[in-house]
């Protein structure tokens, strides 16, 4: 090969075709991982357009808020009643966010959990994804952690803020935080619970439609029937059949997680007769809802690829 | 020559239906024709070799792995679908980026590849545009880059010119015989018109209702199954008579004279048989096939090795 003079160089376009690939190619682990972050960006519409960012933030702004405005009422409440008035008062706390703030995550899963399966369905995108070296499972499983990070954050965010603010609104902010750090792992618990929970319906209902639309609809409705049929049984029952059929109300069951955990009996909807029956049926309904949730959508998964 | 795909009395049925039976044949380098009329079993074939449906029985081997269902073996093979299958929201290189990694590729490679396989189809321009706004010959491009865009052993198409106008068409076989002859990428594409699998194609597959029906070099399809086509203004039964003077097989159809089996010196006696019955000529041409014909008239499976 020769060496070309500076002439020959001159205004030439040096195409060098197509070259092959010979880096690393790391398999499954590095297409799981590449879903997982897709997952994250598509359920916060990075990397689209305007409006898929409109929705997502909205729902967590509004999180955000009403940890926020919590925290200075109770803040005011200190400052102008007296010291140590909002505890007294028992302004709504820790305890109370989930069962306030519950039907917005509830809405969050219904509007942009569905966001993360029916397009590709609908699209056929999916097809791409089953030829590459990952089975549906790992699909669906890569979607379901992503959206339950975010669920995670919405539902543990505000709380975050809502503790800075009541320790920041009190006098001494470390004393505040050496007094009350068992609100941490508290709400840490009970807002798994209910991203866990939320996180799993919506993708579960999701997975039945290719239309965002409907997934929506279809959660709403589900929480919505399931609320109003536990009130209607709850009213016209009463002992035992009453406690059990109130249990139907799929919205209260990670509240129930909550109560259990805030040690408080005011954070229910339409089941509280439910609050009667045993601890352990009362979590064993958690865990049962959340993994027919799981189950439906590794059925729904598992049967694309075969 | 590496056999890159082998398909051993490959069987699969849909319930009652048969759309693949015992199916053997090999898949080498090169550009390799799948053909056959729709429900031939073309797109059957390709999800057994994808791994996306299961056969009801036989063998097949991808890449040299022998398997049924093996995932890893997918890194190394691109697929375009016949439907489509892309995303409207996202840019074309965010969605190559992203393909890429699915297929292994770490996400700084993935990138570069991305961009270079964007403009090797001819989309460098436009990659920052959402897909949904694109034409459908664009969308046909991205969806080939996304086959190519982690360097496949062997990229398979399903009826890639379907949808597509005589331009686009020509621009996609164009791409198609690119991508091998440049790339150095293996191709095996399905479709149901002999003239994309004859521009196209080295070797070719004949399907039809689930069986193998020929398979061989693309040449060896041509020569033997060479129709010539003859119109004549006038005194057309004094030339078939003429041709049948001179023992060539002749047969009329509509307003021509249509010659099975056609060769070198055929031309010559054509000639003599213009100039015996003063039959002024109109126009003369080689035929293409329909399928219809090419199966029924052809010789039986591996005739034309």
């Amino acid at each position: 090969m020769t060496t070309p003079t500076p002439k020959d160089r001159e205004g030439t376009v040096f195409d060098l075709g197509y070259r092959r690939y010979d880096g690393p190619r790391e398999g499954r682990n590095r297409a799981r991982m590449a879903l997982y972050l897709d997952g994250l960006r598509i359920a916060m519409g990075i990397g689209r357009g305007g409006r898929a960012k409109i929705l997502p933030w909205l729902f967590v702004i509004v999180a955000i808020a009403i940890g926020l405005i919590m925290a200075l009422i109770a803040g005011a409440v200190d400052r102008f009643v007296g010291e140590g008035a909002a505890e007294a008062a028992n302004l709504p706390s820790h305890a109370d966010f989930y069962s306030i703030a519950g039907l917005l995550l509830f809405l969050f899963a219904a509007v942009v959990g569905p966001e993360l399966l029916c397009p590709d369905r609908h699209n056929k995108v999916i097809t791409l994804y089953l030829v590459r070296p990952i089975t549906g499972i790992d699909y669906v499983a890569a979607r379901w952690l992503a959206f339950l990070t975010i669920m995670l954050v919405v539902a543990w965010l505000p709380q975050v803020v809502l503790l800075a603010g009541l320790a920041f609104g009190a006098p001494q902010p470390g004393d505040y935080l050496i007094d009350h750090w068992e609100n941490i792992p508290k709400f840490l618990a009970a807002g798994a619970a209910i991203a866990i929970y939320s996180t799993s319906m919506g993708l579960a209902v999701a997975a039945f439609t290719t239309r965002r639309g409907y997934a929506s609809v279809g959660l709403v409705g589900l929480l919505i029937i399931s609320q109003m049929a536990a009130g209607i049984l709850g009213s016209n029952l009463t002992g035992a059949a009453a406690e059990w059929l109130s249990l139907v109300s799929l919205s209260d069951i990670p509240l129930h997680i909550n109560e259990l955990v805030f040690n408080t009996t005011d954070s229910l909807g339409g089941g509280q007769a439910a609050r009667d029956l045993p601890t352990a049926v009362r979590i064993g309904a958690f865990f049962v809802v959340t993994l027919a949730a799981i189950g439906v959508l590794w059925n729904r998964y598992w049967r694309l690829s075969v | 020559m590496d056999v890159l795909l082998r398909a051993d009395k490959l069987t699969k049925h849909y319930g009652s239906v048969v759309a693949l039976n015992s199916a053997t044949f090999d898949v080498t380098d090169g550009v390799t024709g799948l053909l056959g009329s729709n429900g031939a079993g073309k797109s059957t074939a390709i999800k057994l070799f994808l791994g996306l449906i299961k056969p009801t029985s036989g063998s097949m081997q991808v890449l040299g792995v022998e398997t049924t269902h093996n995932i890893s073996v997918r890194a190394r093979l691109g697929y375009m679908p016949e439907h489509d299958c892309l995303p409207n929201n996202v840019a074309a290189t965010e969605f190559l980026t992203h393909m890429a990694q699915v297929s292994g590729l770490p996400p700084a490679q993935a990138r570069s590849r991305a961009a270079d396989t964007l403009r090797h189809v001819g989309l460098f321009e436009e990659r920052y545009r959402p897909i949904g706004g694109y034409s459908t010959g664009m969308k046909q491009r991205v969806k080939l880059a996304q086959a190519l865009v982690h360097d496949p052993a062997l990229i398979l198409l399903d009826e890639p010119t379907a949808g597509l106008d005589p331009g686009g068409r020509e621009e996609m076989l164009d791409l198609v015989r690119k991508t091998h002859s440049e790339f150095g990428i293996s191709l095996m594409l399905s479709s149901h018109l002999m003239g994309d699998v004859e521009r196209t194609c080295d070797r070719i597959i004949v399907l039809e209702d689930g069986h193998v029906v020929q398979q061989g070099a693309v040449t060896g399809f041509t020569e033997e199954l060479e129709t010539l086509f003859v119109e004549v203004e006038d005194r057309r039964s004094e030339f078939v008579a003429a041709l049948q003077r001179l023992n060539v097989n002749a047969t009329t159809e509509d307003s021509a004279v249509m010659i099975v089996g056609a060769s070198e010196e055929t031309y010559d006696l054509i000639a003599r048989a213009l100039a015996e019955s003063e039959a002024p000529l109109r126009r003369i041409g080689p035929r293409r096939h329909a399928l219809t014909e090419l199966f029924t008239g052809a010789p039986a499976a591996g005739g034309a090795k």
